[in-house]
């Protein structure tokens, strides 16, 4: 409550300065009556207009963030079209973001591009990421190792955050509340003075949490709170220099003891462009990142540490980037950088670290006054594992002004993770497991040996210590769009062929009769569908849009296993063995076959007020083989079922400077029922409605 | 003379065929046994006898095995098709026509038939593990002849202790409380469905071995997956163990599950767990390798 007082005084302050100035800047928030030119970023790495692009990439603009209500990025993605938020696997925990059907472990989330790093078994929480001063989010779908490197399989986020464009202080103070005590309060200027402009931004969010398995000691998610600073200057040094540097900073805690816990997050971004003559383009840049954890589990009667778990995870990157314009619409970028990351965690034996080189180069260009071709590739060079080359291709074809065809091929590449390279655990609570990462498996291997643990090994002695490759895929995107006058559809067919992919397997066996893992190049998985999105202007200030996903996710090698007849399930009446045909495999966990979206957005500028109304279905999904053969069947009693979130939200400008937003996420309270639970126990699927009220002072 | 030497002809031939009268009856019926298939088999088992000669009418032959007559199922004159009879027992496969008799050789074997259970709710209890200190605990011993848990120290087959599954062969592995091994059982692990795996003829059977069981310890590496989301032990589906006894007979062994009474879907932090059921076919024969009927 103290902080809420600091806040009240902070907007007195600031709406007494806007009050001296007694100058106002209005911003106007209507929906354009013509389509907006908008423009991305994240495609290409140069501006370019977001209908002209060969490949397939989303936006999601400042005004959708706002009326909308959301303060978070994952409750975003989430209503878009081929994006999903999957719950953990594990019951309740954390969520991750999925694009055609590749989960979060292979999608690279930036910040003004430049990447997140602090991943939790793969997975990037990204409720960490405010949203209060985003300009847009780029979504680019499918892999872009071309351009950003390792990560970049799946697709690339991009939040791209807003430019301070006015001579006169402008920003806003909102405070939003909402169920279970979610409190939201944040501060946003911005300033342009001449060749300086400036940005500031804080937000505190905290909760009481929430709890999904009611039955069940704890709570799902423990109350905690955050903030988020993130300060931004802008210098136009000469007409031929540029200076933008941010610092953002995250911090997060919870307390509920026996358990603690501290995160943090540290970026450093600073950016200078020289811009020699009107076709070339220099930037240099230089980021630093910084993600730390700090889990303790204190003994309840004495206070005692039982379990520390620390992670430091650091990352600098300088890079070089060069652009030069031959003409219109055709561009040459070329670009080097050098990655120096370290990791310092409880579960390794010492500190780890990568580093690694890379070169970029891609053209973009038009041959013909209707024909757009993008080609790149990218050279990676790293410490660890096998150097990578990932080109890719995107090809436009303008029919007419209308109607366009594009198609895109492109590799993607993931890196061996720190984990998978030195992990050095030994599980004395779970059973006495071992699991040793690929650097460290032969020495660790030779410890068990020389300590008389090891019972016998299981692989050849010649293979331990063989180098990991990193994870690949090749991504197909075909499509067509349309865009006339208030409509705009579009259709994208998706493939995606991922090989490689690291998974455990059992190294050794001890005496104790656990066994001792390491990790090895092994799956083949596909993802393919088609998306499709449609949106409609249905009046001036009336547009309606609708998405839809169909999505196949399978494993190759278990597709073949199942063709060969070595497939077997158990049946739930008799408990006996049946054979399992192409049929009964459902394909990979947390897949939907069918995603839609609705989504609404009105506004009626006499009454300055808006209204939408947004509906996500996402298709029955699996959540983990049950049966024991190793993969989703249908006789696994482990389905999700169909459900449907309805969210909406009516937001009004009061006098001049104020505005007011209430709303609602999962209006009819779906709660769900996962199946996992146990028998006497419960278990929900999201924790029911959430009714939200916010109030925004700008100016 | 044309037609003296055809007269002569003529008489020769009737001659011959009258005077051979006596003995070509019996000649006409010396009928012959060249295989018998198989030469052994439980009550039940059909068994093809391949000759030549056999009477076309069935009613005209008596079959017997080890003196119990048996029926015939179909006849050609060089095919007989017949089943062991209820009461069998090995000795001579006999067939007899118009009192005259032909012993198949080598005799019959009469098997005993396959012994085929379900056992329930078998306690494999264990002490320590999962953190709670070293693994321990007497192994529960289980032998196929009697079909049930045994106290025996050397006429046991299997023995279970959590998910570790012992036979009653090889060397002790090195872990605590384990049974000493004074049989010549083994362990072989095959894929398929249960009733699907007719024999064991061409297994290779490992046996225990210091630090390591026939079947190998450890989830998704012999019989379970362990789940960690779920917490559950799950049998494989498909995977079948074929064993043989520590006296040298077959059996396989489908498991159904892990936890009590077998629920379809175990609560893996609820339901009981060591609690084996499973499916089993043993051949009591020794060195018999059918596995199925």
């Amino acid at each position: 409550m103290i902080l809420n007082k600091n806040y009240f005084l902070i907007i007195f302050l600031l709406a007494g300065q806007v009050f001296l100035r007694s100058q106002e800047r209005m911003r106007t928030d209507s929906i354009p009556t013509e389509n907006l030119e908008e423009v991305v970023v994240t495609a290409t790495r140069t501006l370019r207009q977001l209908s002209s692009l060969p490949l397939p990439v989303s936006l999601i603009s400042r005004r959708q963030l706002q009326q909308t209500g959301v303060i978070r990025l994952d409750e975003i993605l989430d209503e878009q079209t081929g994006i999903l938020m999957t719950p953990d696997a594990t019951i309740g925990g954390g969520e991750g973001v999925q694009i055609q059907g590749i989960s979060s472990d292979y999608i690279m989330v930036l910040i003004d591009g430049v990447p997140v790093v602090g991943r939790s078994s793969g997975n990037l929480d990204l409720s960490r990421l405010a949203i209060g001063n985003i300009q847009q989010v780029e979504i680019v779908k499918g892999p872009s190792s071309s351009l950003f490197g390792s990560e970049a399989l799946g697709g690339v986020i991009n939040i791209i955050t807003e430019k301070p464009d006015s001579e006169d202080i402008s920003g806003q103070v909102s405070h939003r509340s909402a169920t279970f005590n979610n409190q939201n309060t944040s501060v946003n200027l911005n300033q342009r003075r001449g060749k300086l402009g400036y940005s500031l931004f804080a937000d505190r969010l905290s909760t009481d949490g929430y709890d999904l398995a009611p039955l069940q000691d704890g709570q799902t998610i423990n109350p905690f709170y955050n903030y988020t600073i993130n300060g931004r200057v802008f210098l136009e040094a000469s007409e031929k220099w540029d200076i933008f540097a941010s610092a953002r900073y995250f911090f997060q805690e919870f307390d509920v003891s026996p358990d603690s816990s501290e995160e943090t997050d540290t970026n450093l971004h600073l950016r200078v462009t020289q811009n020699p003559g009107t076709k070339s383009n220099l930037q240099y840049e230089v980021y630093f990142t910084r993600y730390t954890t700090n889990e303790q589990i204190e003994d309840p009667v004495n206070s005692d540490t039982l379990i520390e778990n620390d992670f430091d995870q650091r990352l600098l990157r300088p890079e070089i980037r060069y652009n030069y314009t031959f003409g219109p619409g055709n561009t040459l970028s070329l670009g080097a950088g050098y990655n120096f990351e370290t990791l310092d965690r409880s579960l390794f034996r010492e500190q780890v670290s990568f580093e690694s080189q890379y070169l970029f180069a891609q053209y973009d260009f038009k041959p013909a006054e209707k024909l757009n071709i993008i080609a790149g590739a990218r050279f990676d060079h790293h410490s660890e594992y096998n150097a990578q080359l990932s080109p890719k291709l995107s090809v436009r074809y303008d029919i007419n002004p209308a109607l366009a065809v594009k198609g895109s091929i492109g590799s993607g590449f993931k890196a061996p993770d720190f984990r998978q390279l030195y992990l050095d655990f030994s599980n004395v609570a779970g059973g006495g497991y071992s699991v040793f990462g690929k650097e460290v498996e032969s020495e660790g291997i030779e410890r068990l040996r020389e300590n008389d643990e090891l019972a016998s090994l299981q692989v050849d002695a010649s293979e331990l210590g063989d180098p990991l490759d990193a994870e690949s895929s090749v991504g197909y995107n075909l499509g067509i769009t349309y865009k006339k006058g208030g409509l705009s559809a579009e259709i994208n067919l998706f493939r995606n062929d991922f090989r490689n992919l690291i998974d455990t397997r059992i190294l050794a066996t001890k005496n104790n009769g656990q066994n001792v893992f390491g990790y090895i190049n092994r799956e083949r998985v596909f993802t393919q569908g088609l998306e499709t999105d449609l949106k409609v202007r249905l009046l001036d200030n009336l547009e309606l849009s609708a998405g839809y996903q169909l999505l196949f996710a399978y494993d190759k090698d278990r597709l073949e296993d199942i063709e060969n007849g070595e497939v077997f399930a158990r049946d739930p009446q008799t408990l006996e063995t049946v054979r399992l045909d192409r049929s009964g495999y459902f394909g990979l966990e947390n897949r939907s076959r069918h995603a839609f979206n609705v989504k609404l957005f009105g506004e009626i500028p006499k009454w300055k007020a808006n209204a939408n109304l947004r509906a996500v279905y996402r298709g029955r999904f699996g959540i983990t083989d049950r049966n024991g053969n190793g993969l989703l069947d249908v006789l696994d009693d482990s389905f999700v079922q169909g459900y449907t979130l309805v969210n909406l939200s009516f937001g009004k400008r009061l006098f001049e400077h104020y505005s007011v937003q209430i709303g609602a996420n999962n209006v009819f309270n779906f709660q769900g029922n996962n199946p996992l639970a146990a028998q006497d126990g419960e278990v929900l699927i999201n924790p029911g409605t959430e009714i939200f009220a916010k109030i925004n002072f700008q100016f | 003379m044309k037609s003296a030497v055809k007269l002569f002809s003529l008489f020769s031939i009737l001659f011959v065929l009258v005077s051979c009268s006596e003995d070509s009856m019996d000649d006409i019926a010396a009928f012959n046994i060249t295989s018998v298939s198989p030469v052994s088999g439980s009550v039940g088992t059909e068994i093809t006898i391949s000759g030549s000669n056999f009477p076309a009418d069935p009613s005209a032959i008596e079959i017997t095995i080890g003196g119990v007559p048996a029926t015939i199922s179909s006849l050609t004159s060089s095919e007989l098709v017949t089943r062991v009879p209820d009461g069998a027992t090995s000795g001579e496969l006999r067939l007899t026509v118009n009192g005259q008799s032909r012993t198949a050789l080598p005799s019959f074997t009469v098997l005993d038939d396959l012994e085929a259970g379900t056992v329930e709710n078998l306690f494999a209890p264990q002490t320590g593990g999962q953190g709670q200190g070293e693994i321990g605990g007497d192994f529960t011993r289980f032998s196929f002849e009697s079909g049930g848990v045994t106290e025996s120290e050397t006429e046991w087959d299997i023995a279970f202790r959590g998910t570790t599954i012992a036979v009653n062969g090889g060397v002790v592995t090195g872990t605590n409380d384990e049974p000493e091994r004074n049989g010549n059982a083994g362990a072989a692990i095959v894929n398929g469905i249960f009733d699907e795996i007719l024999t064991a003829e061409g297994l290779e059977f490992a046996q225990d071995a210091q630090g390591a069981f026939a079947i190998p310890t450890g989830s998704d590496n012999g019989w379970y997956n362990y789940n960690f989301m779920t917490n559950v032990v799950s049998p494989i589906p498909g995977v079948v163990l074929v064993f043989r006894t520590h006296d040298g007979r077959y059996a396989k062994v489908e498991i159904l599950s892990y936890y009590e009474n077998a629920p379809a879907n175990p609560d893996g932090f609820a339901d009981a767990s060591r609690y084996y059921t499973f499916n089993y076919v043993y051949n009591p024969n020794e060195g018999e390798t059918q596995l199925a009927r």
